[in-house]
């Protein structure tokens, strides 16, 4: 590497502090391809808001993964303007934007000639940290993703299985800090199992570290899951609607988007309701032989629970201690407010 | 059901998906000292049986010891020289037509591959020794007619790198150039090393043609016997030269699978 130092891209912090995210703007950013009679993008502009995971979702070919690509031009906008933290990234140079953007792709890409070291710590290496601080940090994102360093440092990526690839891949683009992380259907490839835990796991890293994500997926489920807020865009990366994920299941800002929200958006709309926000009846005699709930679990996961045993009442544990009971009334009294909820927001 | 399938792992499925697409290449072991040892014996052999035949005259002085030695030297020194030279000028073509700009050169360059392959060697040689003798004159013909096997195979062993990992390397901040030395190139390793090896072999193989035009080595030998009707040179020669193929050949493979990154390699 010929590379020269880059003033500007050495963060000094320790490897223990860690940088949260800052906002990204774009303006009018659009992508026309010279063969194509309409635009790939057409003039999106968003904001999205420091430390929030923004999922890009809409069918295939609506120029979601393009609008992803331009922020840290893989692809470069026709015209318009990209800023991260206010700064606007076309006046950058484009190798030095991407070593401070983490990047995490469905087909995963590590490195098949690199050990897991290599692979992980590829950007501060490039950034020239020192030895010392490269190891540790090395090993402080293997041990982010679950992954046991002493174990998995020295394999290479065929030894691993996709799921655990994948862990790689987040623990390489988390490796130099940066602020903002690109994430192109980055649980694709994963089996349904795997993936669900990929998701729960990055979720709670995100909680710690407070990147601001770039989500790109076409699993609207996904989407509710992992998105702070969601961009449901049609053809041409025009957004149909952008807000949180409840909002968009009780109130699609239109045909497109209710469409896109698919059959069932009450019951999606009930896994983002935690079976803490209810008030738990105590548990009473008659409860001690019906199945329990963990009190972290979603609405969704209650009634799930419900139908599954065909009980209108569940204990809920918490650390296996019963702490009080839930029914089936009071999941429907909370459905009942969240409509009413969503239709004064209409009404107003 | 009767029929118990085989239940893969998506997980694992979906690794496979992921790796190069490379054949992994193997570690060393004693399968690979098996080339060496039979050549050993095919020389060794023959060098007993000239030693219990009468020789004539001729055939003496044509098969004298010191002179088969140096000119197997020469042979290998050419032969390399030519493979070199092929490597140095096909690699760098090959990484023009993969790049997106210089691409357009692409079916120039194959055509003069292709050319260089087709046209007959021997009568080239002849034609140019007409007015051209020396090592370079064979040099250039016989580099011709190898180039195109590196060239393919430079042009197919970048192709085949996945298309994913060059996304990521991308995406990571890697420069064009890091991406080509760092990435590329490793993992087309094994490729680009089958072709420097076919290189290899046609040049040992083809060099006594140049024989004519004064290219040197074991050729010399080799015609003498041909010209003065004398069978004991003639097969002796032969085999010489087929032995340095071969070997030369193994040593190129052992050359590239040291090469090959230890992540690529199958275990």
């Amino acid at each position: 590497m010929s590379d020269t130092k880059d003033v500007t891209t050495t963060p000094q912090a320790d490897s223990g502090s860690d940088a949260a995210g800052v906002p990204i703007v774009l303006e009018q950013v659009s992508k026309r391809y010279p063969s194509a009679k309409s635009a790939a993008v057409d003039e999106i502009s968003m904001e999205i808001p420091a430390g929030e995971i923004v999922i890009l979702v809409g069918p295939s070919g609506c120029g979601k993964t393009t609008t992803m690509r331009m922020i840290n031009r893989l692809i470069e906008p026709t015209s318009g303007k990209i800023r991260i933290d206010g700064e606007d990234v076309l006046s950058l140079d484009d190798v030095k934007l991407r070593r401070k953007i983490g990047y995490v792709i469905q087909q995963i890409g590590l490195f098949p000639h690199l050990s897991i070291t290599q692979n992980v710590s590829l950007v501060p290496r490039m950034l020239k940290w020192d030895k010392r601080r490269i190891n540790d940090r090395v090993d402080e994102m293997l041990m982010l993703v679950g992954l046991e360093p002493s174990e998995f440092r020295d394999r290479y990526p065929r030894q691993l299985s996709g799921g655990q690839q994948q862990r790689v891949g987040v623990a390489r683009a988390l490796a130099a800090d940066p602020p903002v992380m690109l994430m192109d259907e980055p649980f694709g490839a994963v089996d349904p199992i795997n993936r669900a835990r990929l998701q729960d796991e990055f979720l709670s890293v995100q909680e710690k570290l407070r990147k601001t994500i770039v989500f790109v997926t076409h699993d609207f489920d996904e989407a509710i899951k992992m998105g702070d807020r969601i961009a449901v865009l049609d053809q041409g990366a025009k957004i149909a609607q952008y807000a949180a994920p409840e909002e968009i299941l009780s109130g699609p800002a239109n045909d497109f988007v209710e469409g896109f929200v698919g059959q069932g958006a009450t019951l999606k709309r009930l896994q983002l309701e935690r079976l803490e926000t209810l008030d738990l009846r105590p548990v009473s005699a008659a409860d001690k032989t019906t199945s329990r709930v963990p009190i972290n679990a979603t609405l969704h996961g209650v009634l799930d629970e419900m139908i599954a045993t065909a009980q209108e009442s569940l204990v809920v544990v918490k650390d296996d201690k019963p702490i009080g009971s839930v029914s089936l009334d009071d999941v429907l009294a909370r459905v009942r407010e969240l409509r009413a909820e969503a239709e004064a927001k209409e009404g107003a | 059901m009767a029929v118990q399938l085989e239940q893969r792992p998506l997980d694992e499925a979906a690794t496979s998906i992921i790796e190069t697409g490379l054949r992994p290449e193997r570690s060393f072991g004693w399968r690979d000292l098996v080339t060496p040892a039979v050549c050993a014996v095919l020389v060794a052999t023959e060098i007993w049986y000239l030693s219990t035949r009468d020789l004539d005259a001729v055939e003496a002085s044509q098969l004298e010891a010191s002179k088969l030695w140096d000119q197997t030297i020469q042979h290998i020194w050419i032969s390399l020289a030519i493979a070199g030279m092929v490597l140095g000028v096909a690699i760098p073509l090959g990484v023009l037509v993969t790049r997106r700009r210089t691409r357009w050169i692409a079916p120039f360059v194959l055509l003069v591959g292709n050319v260089g392959q087709a046209a007959p060697t021997v009568g080239l040689l002849a034609i140019v020794g007409g007015f051209w003798l020396g090592f370079w004159a064979v040099a250039l013909i016989l580099g011709a007619y190898a180039m195109l096997s590196v060239l393919r195979n430079t042009i197919v062993g970048l192709q085949q790198v996945d298309p994913g990992v060059l996304d990521a390397a991308r995406g990571m901040g890697m420069s064009p150039t890091a991406i080509l030395f760092r990435v590329e190139f490793p993992l087309a390793v094994p490729v680009i090393g089958a072709g420097a090896r076919t290189a290899l072999v046609l040049a040992v193989a083809t060099v006594p043609l140049g024989q004519n035009l004064g290219a040197g080595g074991l050729g010399a030998t080799l015609f003498a016997g041909i010209g003065q009707n004398r069978d004991v040179t003639i097969v002796a020669a032969s085999l010489f030269i087929a032995v340095l193929a071969v070997l030369m050949d193994w040593v190129g493979a052992m050359v590239q699978r040291l090469l090959t990154p230890k992540g690529i390699r199958a275990a």
